[in-house]
């Protein structure tokens, strides 16, 4: 290593010397290569910094969800990045700009702290039974495990017997086979936008969880906890096991339902039951759930509640209050025979009764279903689906003195927690009620005031269809696409509506992308139902053979509200709707995004001609890339011009443009090197200065364009005003310009009196490397006109695919990514630009004339300098 | 332009595998090997221009793997290729004088061209030690 810096000493001596012999003018050619490829590496790096930068933006701005995986990625690509800009510069003019290395740690260092910021984990127990667990063990046992706890211990509902296995196991678990870096590896690794990409990562790291071993002291700990069970249960006793997920419930979440559940589990399985229940926390369902509400992955621990098993004769789920209307405080009691699974799942129609919470309290409707099927326990393990025998499938599930227990005890936990709650219960063949958990209700808006204001609104659309029950309000519009089959839902596209047989939880996995849900079947009480609320799309539920009455691919409008399928767009329906809210804001994750955004983007160092423009005074990733992207041109610049090498010194263009202009050869943008002061037109080989020059030359400039006398006073005040824009400043750039040119790269800074441009550009084979970057700044006229003229441009510019920003009286635009043709033609609309918009800035007070040259210069584009292009030659001739 | 020789290090055998074969397919002398032990030994008895490793492997891990790479051929370019988006590592593999430090998963096309770059470097850095020791000539 040390040879090599010798070596690199020797060379950079030889470099400054004056007098070459060919020996060291080939050293030099070298050197010079060698700068160039540099220079080279760190625009390809500032170029990625700045499409990191935008990507990071947008998903701040944009409604496509993001994870932490995303953010991680995007803050480790962009310090890449930018320390590669660094040490590129450093190696163009070693040690002068070393200052940078020092503010890079220091922003690489917050980014850092922002993004370590760990959750500890509480508590030293890995199992807790329920006699010990109440609301203050949240963060050990989950908010559903607590509140079972609670309801328990507290409030002395009936509650079966059980314990938690916490979220100090699940981390012991998880450690034990070093689980997170192998899932947040695999998450990196995948498109989580392609949904079959996210259906086998999720299929992948659930496998990866079950065929991990569980640590032996956690193993024992959970069959020392069973053993106690048996005491208290009976010999052989079976559990149920559920999810109890820590860190969810930050935003209002309603998914703790959601995660997998174990019925009738015997003391043989406890383990893998285990093991599968923590393995759905990656449910297709799950993780774009967490994805698209923000949700740090590492922060949900897995929990899981281990409860004696009742035998349920009935079972169902209680609302304290009617979810869809928040204006409707009756009770609302969903029953089904056998376990309340069914319910959740919206596997079965239910039975519904609503009780009035007016004393006394009275059963208002009682809404029987035909009950075709019901869950019960096996004797050994596991539930099945059996068929109602006898009159039950159309009796009712529960008596009324039972309805009006459930009644009371939803009052009883509605007051205790001091809002609506949603309870799951079972009755045993005793006829005694156990509640099985029960957490906070989530209530809609309600419907009552559009329902009355459309009933005599005449719509102007044809209904389709009719029926079913509001599982969530609101009105969209958009493609059938009707999913029968688990494959099916693979297709889903973005903004379809989901037409569906039945209510299933795993359909959940769709919502972010459908505008609309329609069920044949499925429970409002249901999973999908409260997702659907969450994400504000739409949905009715049990319209009868829907799946075969609509086709994929039907535009229809969904009137969730009027329980109506339209034909087609209704405009008159859809102009109601709200708007899809932006789930993301204001989740954790969007939360460290945006912290770390404070890093990256804020923009200080405007001015280089400003005394603040110095490598200490970058606070920010951008600051670091802004900075040492104009230090790089200079220095490449300067390069060539201190060294007294013809072969790069800078040339005169030979041309009949009245300007002067001036060229730099970096590397092969010259088809053959040339002695002396001039380089023929034809000799230029860089594709990019080449069609910049077509652009130049293909309508000749008519002068400055008449100003009236405001305009000209307006030009004469600045220039008194302001010494800097004097032209005979001294500056390397004075009223000159400079094209800097290798075969694919063109750099040119032009100085037109006071204005100010700069164009840099790659056109080469890679198509993702090509970049046309257009500066225009300044104005010999007040600020007022050059702000106008900025926008002007601007707006020019992005009428041809260019991204354009105004900053005070400055454009910044861009354009990247394309193939070569394609960049060319844009060069050549920047080329004539930068000819024909200088002193428009003294016109720009007067709309009638920015219109007038608004249409000149688009009809010029369109017609000479895109439509038929000149000869490349036209317009120049050699002298 | 695509006229050398490239190691690739990792331990995920089918992922070596499948980009061996789909950077042969464009023509480069691309090998695999599965360890940074592995990739030591093969560097001393082949001529080997950029090296491509990954960070997270058992046995010796990406970041020492480097820093013996650097030692044996300073001149050797190292591109980093990873799962594990991790900050630190990155930054501290870019000091010890990696050429980029990549994320999986990586269009193949783009692989390429950050190939194409290092090896240009490289090239690059020995024309000019070339031609100092020509200057040099006799003296060393």
């Amino acid at each position: 290593m040390a040879k090599i810096l010798d070596f690199f000493r020797k060379i950079k001596k030889i470099a400054h010397r004056d007098e070459l012999s060919s020996a060291s003018a080939e050293e030099l050619r070298n050197a010079f290569k060698a700068r160039y490829h540099n220079f080279q590496l760190l625009l390809s790096a500032n170029n990625k910094t700045l499409e990191l930068m935008s990507e990071m933006e947008q998903a701040l701005h944009g409604n496509q969800p993001f994870g932490m995986s995303f953010i991680r990625a995007n803050c480790t690509a962009i310090s890449v990045n930018v320390f590669r800009i660094i040490k590129n510069l450093d190696q163009l003019a070693p040690n002068k700009y070393k200052d940078l290395y020092e503010r890079f740690r220091i922003i690489q260092e917050q980014i850092n702290l922002v993004l370590s910021k760990k959750k500890q984990t509480q508590g030293e127990h890995l199992i807790l039974p329920f006699s010990m667990v109440d609301k203050n063990l949240a963060d050990q046992v989950g908010s559903k495990m607590a509140n079972v706890g609670e309801v328990k211990n507290q409030l002395e509902l009936r509650v079966p017997e059980g314990f938690v296995i916490t979220s100090l196991g699940y981390e012991r678990f998880f450690a034990h086979n070093d689980l997170q870096s192998e899932i947040d590896r695999r998450l990196q690794a995948s498109e989580v936008e392609q949904l079959d990409q996210l259906y086998a990562l999720s299929a992948d790291i659930q496998q990866l969880i079950i065929r991990s071993t569980v640590p032996e002291d956690l193993e024992t700990a959970i069959k020392e906890a069973y053993r106690a069970l048996e005491k208290v249960s009976g010999a052989g006793c079976k559990v149920s096991m559920r999810s109890s997920a820590l860190g969810e419930d930050a935003a209002g979440t309603s998914f703790a339902g959601q995660y997998r559940s174990q019925l009738n589990v015997s003391a043989d399985n406890l383990i893998e039951a285990y093991k599968e229940i923590v393995a759905s926390k990656y449910s297709l369902q799950a993780i774009s759930y967490r994805l698209n509400r923000g949700i740090l992955d590492e922060d949900v621990a897995m929990c899981v509640g281990c409860m004696v098993m009742v035998n349920a004769v009935a079972g169902g789920v209680t609302y304290s209050r009617n979810p869809l209307n928040i204006r409707d405080d009756s009770i609302f009691i969903n029953s089904v025979w056998g376990l309340p699974k069914s319910v959740v799942d919206g596997s079965v129609a239910s039975d519904l009764f609503v009780v009035s919470r007016e004393e006394p309290l009275t059963i208002v409707r009682r809404d029987i279903k035909v009950k075709e099927h019901k869950f019960v326990c096996y004797p050994e393990e596991g539930v099945c689906r059996m068929d109602v025998t006898g009159d039950s499938h159309t009796r009712a599930s529960l008596e009324d003195h039972q309805v009006m227990e459930l009644a009371d005890m939803a009052l009883k936990l509605e007051e205790y927690y001091g809002g609506p709650q949603d309870i799951e219960w079972a009755v045993d063949p005793n006829g005694d009620i156990f509640v099985l958990q029960c957490r906070p209700l989530i209530q809609s808006e309600g419907t009552d005031k559009r329902f009355q204001t459309l009933d005599r609104l005449v719509v102007d659309g044809k209904v389709l269809l009719e029926g079913g029950a509001t599982a969530s309000p609101g009105v969209a519009s958009g493609p059938v696409f009707v999913v029968t089959r688990n494959s099916d839902t693979l297709q889903f596209p973005r903004g379809a509506v989901l037409v569906i047989p039945q209510a299933l939880p795993r359909a959940a996995a769709l919502l972010n992308r459908a505008v609309a849900v329609i069920t044949e079947q499925g429970s409002v009480a249901g999973h999908l139902a409260n997702v659907a609320r969450e994400f504000g799309v739409p949905a009715i539920f049990g319209i009868p053979h829907v799946t075969e009455l609509l086709k994929s691919g039907d535009i229809v409008t969904v009137d969730a509200d009027g329980l109506r399928v339209y034909e087609d767009r209704v405009e008159s329906l859809l102009t109601k709707a709200q708007p899809k809210k932006n789930l993301m804001e204001g989740s954790q994750v969007y939360d460290i995004l945006q912290e770390v955004m404070t890093w990256i983007n804020p923009l200080h160092l405007l001015d280089p001609d400003s005394l603040d423009f110095k490598a200490k005074n970058c606070r920010t990733y951008h600051d670091i890339t802004r900075f040492s992207h104009e230090k790089s041109v200079k220095e490449m610049f300067n390069f060539g011009s201190e060294h007294h090498f013809s072969e790069r010194a800078s040339k005169q263009l030979v041309c009949d443009v009245p300007m002067l202009w001036w060229v730099i050869n970096l590397d092969d943008g010259f088809k053959e090197d040339v002695e002396g002061k001039f380089v023929q037109l034809d000799n230029i080989m860089s594709i990019p200065m080449l069609a910049l020059w077509e652009g130049i030359v293909a309508v000749p400039w008519e002068g400055p364009p008449p100003v009236d006398a405001k305009g000209f006073m307006s030009v004469l005040l600045e220039a008194t005003a302001n010494p800097a824009l004097d032209p005979s400043m001294p500056s390397p750039y004075a009223n000159r310009n400079y094209f800097m040119v290798s075969k694919n790269f063109c750099s040119l800074s032009s100085r037109f009196g006071f204005h100010f441009c700069t164009i840099e550009t790659l056109v080469g084979d890679r198509p993702n490397e090509n970049y046309v970057s257009f500066q225009l700044k300044g104005g010999a006229a007040d600020f007022q006109r050059r702000l106008r003229r900025a926008s002007f441009v601007g707006s020019i510019l992005e009428e041809f695919g260019f991204r354009a920003e105004i900053k005070e009286d400055g454009v910044f635009s861009r354009l990247e990514g394309y193939d070569q043709e394609y960049m060319k033609e844009k060069l050549k609309i920047v080329g004539y630009l930068i000819m024909h918009t200088r002193q428009l800035d003294m016109i720009m007070s007067n709309d009638a004339s920015y219109h007038h040259h608004r249409a000149k210069l688009m009809n010029d584009i369109q017609t000479v300098v895109i439509g038929s292009p000149p000869e490349p030659s036209s317009g120049v001739h050699a002298e | 332009m695509n006229d050398f020789n490239v190691m690739l290090v990792d331990d995920e055998g089918e992922f070596l595998d499948t980009l061996v074969k789909r950077l042969k397919k464009r023509n480069l002398n691309a090998l695999g090997v599965r360890s940074g032990e592995e990739a030591l030994t093969t560097l001393k008895n082949n001529p080997v221009d950029v090296v491509v490793l990954d960070v997270k492997m058992p046995g010796m891990d990406g970041i020492e793997t480097l820093k013996q790479i650097k030692k044996l051929c300073p001149l050797v370019e190292v591109i980093m290729l990873t799962g594990h988006a991790n900050m630190e590592v990155a930054i501290e593999g870019m000091e010890l004088g990696a050429f980029d430090y990549l994320m999986k998963p990586m269009e193949i096309d783009e692989l390429l061209y950050k190939l194409q770059d290092a090896f240009k470097k490289k090239q690059l850095h020995e024309s000019k030690i070339d031609s100092v020791e020509e200057e040099l000539g006799p003296k060393r």
